[in-house]
């Protein structure tokens, strides 16, 4: 699936060119209203962006596997980190702008990645060499298509625009992977024996479901010709719990080590970088500076 | 306010398709550890019975570090625990060294739940009352040594235990008030040697045979242990001295793993020939004269650990009545297997555990049509602890089809 994405974002490129042939832009850098500005109020854009995200896992509800009967659970939750592995985003955006206001539906491919970890630990109270801890370190990468729709204003106009946006996505599941590191410390050995293993790879699909939440942020373009660059940065706000909650324990290596996945909402920082292509001029007296 | 109304229908389809979790789901299917963070800490499960709390009680045994009564550390000890219908504990309890060696299965008379157990001084044993949140309510002496085997006969029990002054396999039918009522005993031969793996067994330092006990539909009981140097399957009427019927073994290498009448002389049932182990979910037998386990046909699972543990039980799945297995691969996970019980017929398999070793001890059907799965692991790969794996109906109607 995301080998089809760099095909189609170079067909929707291409069409964009090739569908403006020899024409020039419009001066959309005039400060003074005009006919053709006024008429320019009105335009389709349609690029392309692609960037880079952070994730956070909201933890909605916790599940274990592990269950302890002398010791808190507490002991044995995950930590989750925040918004510390960079993941993917590339976006095809068609809008239409009407007097500052941009109307913006964006099929995106993002791929996020969250990490947490706990630590196990077995010991004796009359025995200090009896003692061995385990700490298990996951990485879950989830690569969604997603839909978001988009409300954009251009907070000022001329060449530097910058403006704020706000809307709402829909993500639906592509691929999961979840990447687990055990290492850990023995010492009933007969000495410090520092154990580590191989990252055991798990595909984890089937943990996870189709999901939605809000979008606010902000950014600027820059035109140049005919071309608008744009630059922006939302924030994503998962309102849906992204785990499918039957399969919760579906995966046996995972459960194997003690492993459940916690209900989770799915917060993400996405920074992209593009170019729009406006779709239609009226004439050739509308010319780029 | 066109664009206003489609945005808010936009967010009533998306929460439409919010994907909550609810107690409903999370009791049709989980996946529990019980740990324990001591080091020398040893569990393991024999029994589970679903409580009418939609609980699950479950009947263990335990290594015995500090024991307080004389003996009681060459025996396993006694662990109970209660949890409830989503598998979090409610009660857990290392039960006091005066009951060791306890068997399954965990026998449920007007609500409560029996099992035998051993009096670690005198080797003698007894029988416990357990209420249905896991507390023992009594402890009586019932006499003769080494229970090895239980079964509810309609409310009383039959159970087999190895007397070790008489050298007899003997079968014993006692009431819930611990009174015996009816005793047959049969010889395992004479000599030392025969003793042997059987001692071995209660002290858990050899290997672990598949004693068995139960009724047939005709009404004959029948044992599957040690007699005349053989582990064998005996029928018996607890009248006769010599059995009425026997499907021979072969010596410790050889019987049966496990037994179920099914209807009229057909049962299903597993075999054991040496490290082989053979599934045969229907075979005739006639409970008279003597025959001999080996010629019984079977699946021979050559992935099954070698004279893997085996456990049976019937159930309706996708409307059908099946007969389900439960053993322990080479692979060190819970295998699952699936038979028509009308005529036997494999109708699909599912494997349990991962990444550590797990072995099965137990499973029962549960209220909810589903199917509940005990048994040990091994955590980091090396501590014995009791794991609980509850299926709901819908992963087994997709797994025995």
């Amino acid at each position: 699936m995301k080998k089809l994405y760099l095909p189609l974002m170079f067909l929707a490129i291409a069409s964009a060119c090739l569908g403006q042939p020899k024409r020039k832009a419009p001066k959309f850098n005039s400060t003074k209203p005009n006919g053709q500005n006024q008429f320019l109020d009105k335009q389709w854009w349609l690029g392309f962006k692609a960037g880079t995200n952070l994730s956070q896992a909201d933890v909605m509800k916790r599940y274990t596997i592990l269950t302890p009967t002398n010791y808190g659970s507490n002991q044995i939750d995950k930590t989750y980190d925040a918004f510390n592995v960079f993941g993917i985003v590339t976006s095809v955006e068609a809008s239409f702008s009407y007097k500052g206001f941009s109307f913006s539906l964006q099929p995106t491919y993002r791929s996020s990645h969250f990490t947490y970890s706990n630590q196990l630990r077995w010991f004796s109270t009359t025995n200090n060499n009896e003692s061995l801890t385990q700490n298990f370190s996951q990485e879950q990468k989830i690569e969604f298509a997603e839909i978001p729709f988009l409300i954009k204003y251009d907070v000022y106009g001329d060449r530097l625009r910058p403006f704020v946006q706000v809307g709402i996505y829909y993500s639906m599941l592509i691929n999961a992977v979840k990447t687990v590191q055990v290492s850990g410390t023995d010492i009933a050995s007969g000495g410090t024996n520092q154990l580590s293993t191989e990252p055991v790879i798990v595909g984890t699909k089937d943990l996870f479901t189709n999901n939605w939440g809000l979008i606010g942020g902000f950014g600027v373009t820059y035109q140049t010709g005919n071309v608008r660059w744009i630059l922006d940065a939302t924030y994503r706000m998962g309102m849906s719990n992204i785990v499918n909650t039957k399969n919760r324990f579906a995966n046996d290596r995972l459960s194997g080590i003690g492993d459940a996945q916690d209900d989770l909402k799915l917060n993400n920082i996405v920074i992209t970088a593009g170019v729009l292509f406006p779709l239609r001029f009226l004439s050739n007296d509308f010319k780029s500076n | 306010m066109k664009n206003l109304t489609y945005i808010a229908l936009a967010l009533v389809i998306c929460s439409s398709c919010a994907n909550e979790s609810s107690p409903d789901i999370d009791k049709a299917n989980f996946v529990r550890i019980y740990d324990n963070n001591k080091f020398s800490a040893s569990y393991f499960p024999i029994d589970i019975k679903q409580t009418p709390d939609g609980g699950y009680l479950i009947l263990g045994g335990r290594r015995i570090a500090d024991p307080t009564s004389p003996n009681a550390q060459y025996y396993s000890g006694t662990y109970l625990l209660k949890t409830d219908n989503l598998g979090a504990i409610v009660l857990e309890k290392e039960v006091a060294t005066d009951i060791v060696n306890p068997i399954g299965p965990l026998l449920e008379v007007n609500s409560k739940y029996y099992f035998f157990s051993m009096e670690p001084k005198n080797i003698q044993t007894q029988l416990s009352e357990v209420d249905p949140s896991g507390t023992i309510n009594k402890t009586t002496l019932v006499g003769g040594s080494y229970p090895a085997a239980a079964y509810n006969d309609n409310g009383n029990f039959v159970l087999l235990r190895y007397d070790d002054f008489s050298k007899q396999s003997v079968v014993t039918l006692v009431s819930p008030s611990g009174n015996s009522i009816n005793s047959k005993g049969f010889s395992v031969g004479a000599g030392d040697g025969v003793e042997k793996p059987i001692v071995e067994h209660f002290l858990r330092t050899g290997r672990q045979f598949p004693f068995q006990v139960g009724k047939t539909l005709s009404g004959q009981y029948f044992f599957s242990g040690f007699y005349n140097y053989t582990f064998s399957l005996v029928f018996t009427n607890l009248t006769a001295n010599n059995p009425q019927g026997v499907v021979q073994g072969n010596q410790d290498d050889g019987g049966f793993s496990c037994v179920m009448p099914l209807d009229g002389n057909r049962y299903a049932g597993a075999r054991f020939s040496y490290g082989d182990n053979y599934l045969m979910p229907n075979i005739t037998l006639t409970g008279t004269g003597i025959t001999s386990s080996v010629d019984l046909e079977g699946n021979n699972l050559l992935e099954l650990a070698p004279n893997a543990t085996v456990k049976m039980l019937t159930a309706t799945i996708n409307g059908k009545d099946c007969i389900l297995y439960g053993s322990n691969t080479r692979g060190k996970q819970i295998g699952l297997y699936g038979y028509n019980k009308a005529d036997g017929k494999f109708i699909g398999s599912r494997y349990l555990g991962f990444s550590n070793p797990f072995e099965i001890a137990a499973f029962t059907t549960t209220s909810d049509g589903g199917l509940a799965v005990c048994g040990t692991t091994f955590i980091a790969g090396r501590f014995p602890r009791i794991c609980l794996f509850k299926i709901s109906k819908e992963e087994l109607s997709k797994s025995f089809q």
